[in-house]
This record gives structure tokens, C-alpha cells and sequence, in this order.
């Protein structure tokens, strides 16, 4: 498994912690070694501001060599992951909704209707059928994963034909709402409130909220991290946004839990 | 009785941003020595808009004059060889920085991209509208404006 990492980005770290919290085995790669790439099996292009964002969110990136050897792996039915600035690279890569050729996006994560930079906790639903998505492999139906949305541009947005093909195709893989799964409007103004974009093999996942930021009980902002206080074990367990993570680990061990 | 006045800020420092950019569409095999770059700024003003110039020179979020270089210009549509990209569901703002300006009574923002070959001149308009295809501009959501 590799973490990518551009300059500027910062979610390597904690990315990283996490792959190796579900067993994987993953490396950070740089991108100054493209052709190390060849070597992985899957890949995820964590959150941060990859060549600070300069002309658009992810727009540099996606043209970044880098990106090459993800477009053939990617095409070839390996899995890759974006998590919020990864996700505006698959975008713009045009990995993600995949309905255009690549590297002309037909959809983007565009800046927040509020203009604004937001930092909010949020929840997720997953708004397609399992079987539409195996890079979550074993997921449930309707399953509610939490995680941080920390970003400018995040919303969703794309000319409405496109946008009916997102929604008629299950190109929305997941939707905010409450803890409780119930429908919440987007935090950033997102078309169909959508939080994440898969592909149309569903091995390319693009997710805008960091599920990474929430997969430990002391991130939690909820009832579980008050009552692990004292408890040091608990405190660090593995939980909440793990969850995507396990899911894509057992993808990789074609669907066998861990 | 309105009108709009349109200033563009340029950097008088290294434009990291149009390097970056130079650097992606020579990767893109786009045959060019310069790429430069504006933010342009539309202000729709009634005529109690007094010293516009004056005031937005003293906004440090439009113009810190530390680096940057403050120019009126007399159209609100590109010059020629220039491209403006703009937010396609752009909402016009009335604020900068949360603050109103007299007279002002609507602002949109653009990015205006201008490039040059080996000679000095704006590159063939067909590179320029391949660059905006490409990477300039993402039609998802943005528009391109040309003269």
C-alpha cells in the first residue's frame, strides 16, 4: 500500500497509522520516486494542499508524474483511495466519477458555498449497494462512518446532465447525515450532499471528510472518547473511521476479513 | 446609475503560482517561456463610489503593496491573448474581508492567465484554448473568458 505524498501535503502521517492499524503494510512515496509505484498493490492520496493548491485544488497534482503510474493502476482494477485533497486530485485526474476522459474532470470539489474554509465533524452514509463498491469490501448496507471534514473545497459540483449520471449511476458513494444516518444538507454546499465520488468499477474511491482523524476513541466528538477517560487502553483503540480502513484492507485480501 | 470597475493586482514578488502553472503545461507539451498572472477584480459602484482605487489600495486582502502592483483598466473583459477564468454559479459578493465598500455595490473575482512564447508574444490562440482545456480551467465548474 502506498501513502502518497506531494508537497504540501499533510495527512500522511496519521494515513499511514492507520493502513497499519488494519494490517497492512504501507510506505510513504514521495513525489520525487514515481517509479517505485510499479511495486504496490493499492493506493491512497491522503488530505493537505498538494503544490498549496496553486491554480485549483488538485489541479497541479493530477498532472503530476506521481499520478501517472495511479491513472495505469487504476485503469488496470487496482484500488485507490483519495481522502479530501486526494479526492480533488482523482477529480481532477478524472478517475473520479470516471464518466469523461482523463484529466478532463467532469465533476470537481469546488470552494465551500460559504467560501469558507470549514473545520466540522460530520458523519457518512453509505448511499449505494455494498456490492457497487468493492473497495469497501463487506461493507454494510447503509453503513454510518465518522470523520472529520476539514477543507475550502469540498462541494460538490458539476453541470446538471452530469450531475443526474452521478446520481442515476451511483457515482455518489457516500452522503452526510446525522450519527443516526438520517439525510443532513452538506456542510459545504455539496450537489446531492455528497460526501464521497466512486468510479463506475468502484475500485476508486474519492472521499471528501478525513475517516483517518476519527479512527482513534480520543478523536471521537461523542459520548465514547468521555467514557474511555482514565482508561489509556481505550483511549487509543482503533474505532469510528477505522472502520473505512478495514473494510479497504479486506478489499485487498479479496473480501476476507482480517 | 451603475458601472463596473475592474482592476487587476499583480505580483511585483516571483509568482510562484504562474511558475507552477509554466511548469505544468510545458509538461503538457504547450510551447511556452512565461506564464503570467492576475487577480482581477470586478466592482459593480454607484456614484457615491467616491476614491475606489484609493480604497482598495488600502485592503491588504486585495493589495498588499508590499508585493503587489495595483492596475485600473479601462475594459471588464480580457485583452486580447488573455484568458479569465471565473466560478460558473458565481454569487457576487458585497464584502471584502467582511467589510462593505461605498459605494460598492457587487465584486466578482477572476484569474486572468496570459502566455508567452520565446518571442515575447501571446502564444498561437490555439494553445491558449488548449491550456484552458487541459488544465487552466476546469469545465465542471468554471468558465473561460476570452476577448
Amino acid at each position: 500500500m502506498a501513502v502518497l505524498v506531494f508537497p504540501g501535503t499533510n495527512s500522511e502521517d496519521e494515513t499511514l497509522r492507520a493502513v497499519r492499524a488494519v494490517g497492512l503494510d504501507g510506505a510513504l512515496v514521495h513525489w520525487s520516486s514515481p517509479e517505485v509505484l510499479a511495486q504496490f498493490d493499492a493506493f491512497i492520496l491522503p488530505g493537505g494542499f498538494a503544490y498549496e493548491d496553486r491554480v485549483r485544488s488538485g489541479a497541479v497534482a493530477a498532472h503530476d508524474a506521481l499520478i501517472d503510474p495511479v491513472i495505469e493502476a487504476a485503469q488496470a482494477g487496482k484500488f485507490v483511495l483519495g481522502i479530501c485533497n486526494g479526492a480533488q486530485i482523482l477529480a481532477e485526474a478524472g478517475l473520479v466519477p470516471g464518466t469523461g476522459p482523463l484529466r478532463h474532470p467532469t465533476a470537481a470539489f469546488a470552494p465551500n458555498a460559504s467560501g469558507r474554509f470549514q473545520s466540522v465533524h460530520v458523519h457518512v452514509k453509505l448511499a449505494v449497494a455494498p456490492e457497487r463498491i468493492p473497495i469497501l469490501a463487506g461493507i454494510a448496507p447503509g453503513a454510518v462512518i465518522p470523520a472529520w471534514a476539514s477543507h475550502g473545497d469540498g462541494r460538490l459540483a458539476a453541470p446538471t446532465d452530469e450531475l443526474e449520471r452521478i446520481e442515476r449511476d451511483g457515482h455518489c458513494a457516500f452522503v452526510y447525515c446525522d450519527r443516526d444516518g438520517n439525510p443532513v444538507p452538506a456542510p459545504n454546499g455539496a450537489a446531492l450532499d455528497c460526501a464521497a465520488l466512486v468510479n463506475r468499477a468502484g475500485n476508486v474511491l474519492a472521499i471528501m471528510p478525513h475517516p483517518e482523524r476519527d479512527a482513534w476513541t480520543f478523536n471521537h466528538n461523542d459520548a465514547s472518547r468521555d467514557a474511555a477517560r482514565g482508561d489509556t487502553q481505550a483511549m487509543l483503540a482503533p474505532s469510528g473511521g477505522i472502520r473505512l480502513f478495514e473494510h479497504f484492507a479486506r478489499a485487498l485480501r479479496g473480501g476476507v476479513p482480517a | 446609475m451603475s458601472a463596473t470597475r475592474t482592476f487587476a493586482v499583480t505580483l511585483t514578488i516571483p509568482d510562484n503560482e504562474a511558475f507552477t502553472a509554466f511548469e505544468t503545461l510545458s509538461r503538457l507539451g504547450i510551447a511556452l517561456a512565461r506564464v503570467g498572472r492576475a487577480d482581477i477584480w470586478l466592482f459593480d459602484v454607484d456614484a457615491s463610489a467616491g476614491d475606489l482605487a484609493a480604497t482598495i489600495a488600502s485592503i491588504e486582502t486585495i493589495h498588499n503593496p508590499n508585493k503587489h502592483r495595483l492596475t485600473e483598466r479601462s475594459s471588464d473583459r480580457p485583452a486580447p491573448g488573455e484568458v479569465w477564468v471565473a466560478p460558473r454559479d458565481e454569487a457576487p459578493a458585497t464584502l471584502v474581508a467582511g467589510r462593505a465598500i461605498a459605494g460598492v455595490r457587487t465584486i466578482r473575482r477572476r484569474t486572468a492567465w496570459r502566455l508567452v512564447d520565446d518571442q515575447g508574444a501571446d502564444v498561437p490562440s490555439a494553445e491558449l484554448v488548449r491550456a484552458v482545456e487541459s488544465f487552466l480551467c476546469n469545465r465542471a465548474f468554471q468558465v473561460a473568458i476570452t476577448a
